[in-house]
């Protein structure tokens, strides 16, 4: 049987009190027997001390009707058993009866010789029963002596009887105790049951109403915690409802990985995305929803040593055998030290964007083939027609087709930056390394843009040259990235101003400065500078003469090769554009 | 000793007689009789009044029980601490019927006139006597070598403590002297003797050589010889006298001494009666003395010439 804490209390103290009680018992009993046995044992030596000198006179006269007298009285004491006087030969006169069936039979020899010998008392125990001699001495010699025994059996009737009264009221105490006991028990299991009804009702997930806090001791405290820890654990639940909403709305995948591998949760998309319920991909190893990463034995091995890791790109392999193409992001659960490392996935399909990505190649394809064929077709013929290959024009033909031919060359501009943007984003630009001198490339690539800063009245210096400087680069993509930047320069230059070029050495770098006295680029606008199709302002025509794609055509290019390029502008000053590249 | 046990012999004699000692329990309603109103009242002299009562008490109610057509409706004890107080209340007539051994008996009726009229069988006895021993190894072959030795009675009134042992010693020639101190120098032509006042003082003094020879009841002899009766040597026996004697006051009624008479001769044929003198100190029967009161007690009567000095006559 399973005792409740009420049980159990009542129980120990009942056991407790039992025990207490035994041992008081005991100890009382002890006490008294050691206090009586030592009462009956003076008594008996006083009773005996004292008949044996009134027994003097008779026992030296030989008057043994009084020793009998004397004795008669002595066996109507308590306890007394028998008293007999004896004569100094250790014969016994009377035992105080008329009949005196004791008379002339000798004591034991013990006591006759230490009648002879002293007359002190002796005093011996046998059983329950002690036997005090007393000698009688006059002038010097024995005359006899007064033997009486007493029963112990007193004592232990006494024993007996303190044992019982001190078992009842150990009883009456108990009883009491186990009463009280059940009280303050009640008292404190009450408010420990109410705490244990609301809590049946929290895990039931019912309405749990606050509990009162009656005392301020530990129950109290109990009912101020468990009140305390209902409130926190509502905010919780929402909290946690919140989370499980928010989990369960986000469209990306997120997956709770075990320290052993395997699935520990998944949210929504997860489910959707695999066609399998929850319950059914918790449990199982990632390994089977999620493909390994390229270069990794398993996906946890990701963040083993890196610490989390970001835009892996892997499948999800989902129920009908496909494989979905997912980038996923993988770091380490925070967890208290005691417990074993878990991993968190969160995943994002990469279908859609796959798709995007192959409709942009057959954009960038058909362009390639469909739009810049054509376009340098008519921008030969409109170039042979201004050449004047079909004859002289007239002047208002020829302005036409001057304005055709800028914009075919505009269009053949914007056709092979946007190749080129595709493959520098797909990875499919080759560059041909090698080693080079610098200060070449820097002039090539001014003589190459001299003519567009013509166009615009704009001159180009070479302030700085740095001679001997070698960089290791692809000779080509490097004139692309500071043909674009002078251009740009030249672009944002005003009429008859000059853009200042220079090289320098800083630390291992090699830097390629351009210097343009144009209006500066607007603080909102710097940080696109570098995005796609990103134009500082629609007001002068000449800046629409850009693609929009150069300057992130440049920093991809940078990249590449081992630079950086970036800039400081000011507004109505001028902006300087930086190319460092790695002095090889 | 010998004077201090005929100082208590003289204050026997002397003291004035009492019905009931101070101390006696109130006694108990006996049973009456229908329309009887007598009283009789049973005597008995003892120190210790209280037990004797006890004793006498269902005695004396079934005696006053059975005389109700005597006009007797309650049993009276009475305890007298002396046998002076007892001769008072026999002359006085507040007791009418005394039952003792012979000795105080035959005092009674010498001194106050009082009648025998049966003999009890006090312990189942009929009759008893005394013996005279002293140690075996004494060197006393017989009486006369009790001359300048002491020899120990028992109590004054004694029977066979006293009586018939000096009776039988004395009748024999010897010269019997009183003592007090049993250690006292004996003339050699005297026999001393002391009141022991106890048989068992007796027996004691003579084993423990504190006198010459001793006297007690024959019948009591070998359990107060117990274990050492070897060492002892019985030297003469006495005559034989009844053991215990009922006698009536002088006065009273002859109609009702008859009808006691009647009553206490037929008790042992009754199962209460029976009872009762089971109760009362193991009493036999009660009977008439073989050949007459007059004989039996008559002797007895002779024998207190040989106590008369111890009488103080």
């Amino acid at each position: 049987m399973r005792l409740g804490l009420k049980g159990r209390f009542v129980a120990f103290v009942m056991a407790t009190t039992i025990a207490f009680g035994v041992v008081l018992t005991a100890l009382a009993v002890r006490t008294q027997n050691d206090r009586l046995r030592h009462e009956l044992v003076e008594r008996g030596k006083l009773l005996t001390t004292v008949i044996a000198a009134n027994a003097t006179d008779a026992m030296a006269l030989l008057e043994v009707r009084e020793l009998r007298r004397l004795l008669a009285e002595v066996l109507d004491q308590e306890n007394v058993l028998e008293a007999v006087a004896f004569d100094e030969d250790g014969r016994v006169y009377t035992d105080g009866t008329l009949e005196n069936p004791s008379k002339h039979t000798p004591i034991g020899e013990a006591e006759r010789r230490h009648t002879i010998a002293s007359d002190a008392l002796l005093v011996e125990f046998s059983g329950d029963v002690m036997t005090v001699t007393r000698p009688v001495w006059l002038g010097g010699r024995p005359l006899g002596g007064v033997r009486l025994r007493y029963s112990l059996a007193g004592l232990a009737r006494d024993q007996a009887v303190l044992a019982r009264r001190t078992a009842m009221v150990g009883a009456v105490f108990t009883v009491l105790a186990v009463l009280a006991a059940a009280l303050l028990t009640e008292a404190v299991t009450r408010p420990l049951k109410e705490v244990i009804r609301a809590t049946r009702s929290l895990a039931r997930g019912e309405a749990v109403p606050t509990l009162r806090v009656r005392t301020s001791d530990e129950v109290g405290e109990l009912a101020a915690a468990f009140n305390e820890m209902t409130r926190r654990l509502r905010e919780t639940t929402v909290s946690r409802d919140a989370v499980d909403r928010v989990l369960g709305t986000m469209g990306e995948c997120l997956i709770v990985i075990g320290p052993d591998g395997t699935i520990d949760r998944v949210n929504k998309a997860v489910s959707k995305l695999a066609g399998l319920p929850e319950d059914e991909l918790v449990g199982r190893p990632c390994d089977e929803l999620i493909g390994t990463p390229e270069g990794f034995r398993s996906l946890i091995d990701a963040v083993s040593a890196e610490g989390p890791v970001h835009g892996l790109e892997t499948e999800m392999l989902v129920k009908d055998g496909a494989a979905v193409p997912m980038m996923v992001s993988v770091a380490p659960m925070a967890q208290s030290s005691d417990r074993p490392q878990a991993f968190v996935v969160v995943a994002s399909d990469l279908s859609e964007r796959v798709r995007i990505e192959r409709q942009k190649d057959e954009f960038v394809a058909m362009i390639h083939h469909e739009v810049r064929g054509p376009l340098t077709a008519v921008h030969g013929a409109l170039g042979l027609l201004a050449g004047g290959v079909a004859g002289e024009l007239s002047d208002r033909a020829r302005g036409l087709v001057e304005i055709a031919l800028r914009n075919s060359e505009r269009m053949e501009r914007l056709v092979d930056d946007l190749l080129a943007a595709r493959k520098l984003d797909t990875g499919k630009m080759d560059f041909r390394m090698e080693d080079a001198d610098l200060m070449p490339l820097v002039e090539q690539a001014m003589e190459a843009t001299s003519s567009y800063g013509t166009k615009f009245d704009v001159q180009f210096d070479l302030d700085g040259r740095v001679e001997g400087a070698r960089v290791r680069v692809d000779p080509d993509r490097l004139i692309q990235v500071l043909t674009n930047v002078l251009s740009n320069a030249v672009r944002f230059s005003p009429a008859g101003e000059t853009v200042t070029v220079s090289v320098t050495r800083r630390e291992k770098n090699l830097r390629v400065s351009v210097v343009d006295r144009g209006p500066g680029i607007p603080e909102e606008f710097r940080d696109q500078v570098f995005e796609k199709f990103a134009q500082a302002g629609p007001d002068d025509w000449r800046h629409q003469s850009g693609t929009g794609l150069g300057m992130s055509i440049s920093r991809a290019i940078m990249e590449e090769l081992g630079g950086d390029i970036f800039f400081e502008s000011e507004m109505d000053v001028g902006t300087t554009f930086f190319v460092d590249l790695p002095e090889a | 000793m010998a004077r201090l046990g005929l100082a208590l012999l003289a204050a026997v004699l002397l003291a004035p007689g009492c019905q009931q000692t101070p101390n006696e329990p109130a006694p108990k309603e006996p049973a009456r009789t229908s329309g009887a109103t007598g009283v009789l009242s049973v005597g008995s002299v003892s120190l210790n009044p209280g037990r004797e009562y006890e004793t006498f008490r269902p005695f004396a109610d079934y005696l006053a029980s059975r005389l109700g057509e005597v006009g007797i409706g309650k049993g009276r004890v009475v305890v007298a601490d002396s046998l002076s107080k007892m001769v008072a209340d026999l002359q006085r007539g507040s007791v009418d019927l005394f039952i003792d051994s012979p000795f105080p008996v035959a005092f009674v009726c010498d001194r106050a006139g009082s009648r025998p009229i049966l003999r009890r069988w006090k312990r189942g006895s009929d009759v008893y006597h005394s013996v005279i021993f002293v140690r075996a190894d004494s060197g006393i072959a017989s009486a006369d070598d009790f001359r300048g030795r002491i020899i120990a009675f028992g109590e004054p009134f004694s029977t066979t403590g006293f009586l018939l042992p000096k009776a039988a010693l004395a009748s024999s020639g010897l010269r019997l002297v009183n003592y007090e101190d049993p250690a006292a120098t004996i003339q050699p032509d005297h026999v001393g003797y002391v009141f022991s006042n106890d048989a068992e003082n007796t027996m004691f003094w003579v084993l423990k050589k504190k006198v010459a020879a001793g006297a007690v009841n024959a019948d009591y002899f070998e359990a107060l010889a117990g274990s050492r009766i070897e060492e002892l040597r019985i030297i003469r026996r006495t005559e034989e006298v009844p053991r215990n004697v009922v006698c009536v006051r002088d006065g009273l009624d002859p109609e009702l001494i008859r009808a006691v008479e009647e009553v206490l001769l037929a008790m042992d044929e009754d199962p209460q009666g029976r009872s009762v003198l089971s109760g009362f100190e193991q009493t036999a029967r009660f009977d008439r003395f073989p050949g007459g009161s007059a004989d039996q007690l008559g002797r007895v009567m002779e024998l207190l010439a040989y106590v008369e000095e111890d009488l103080g006559r």
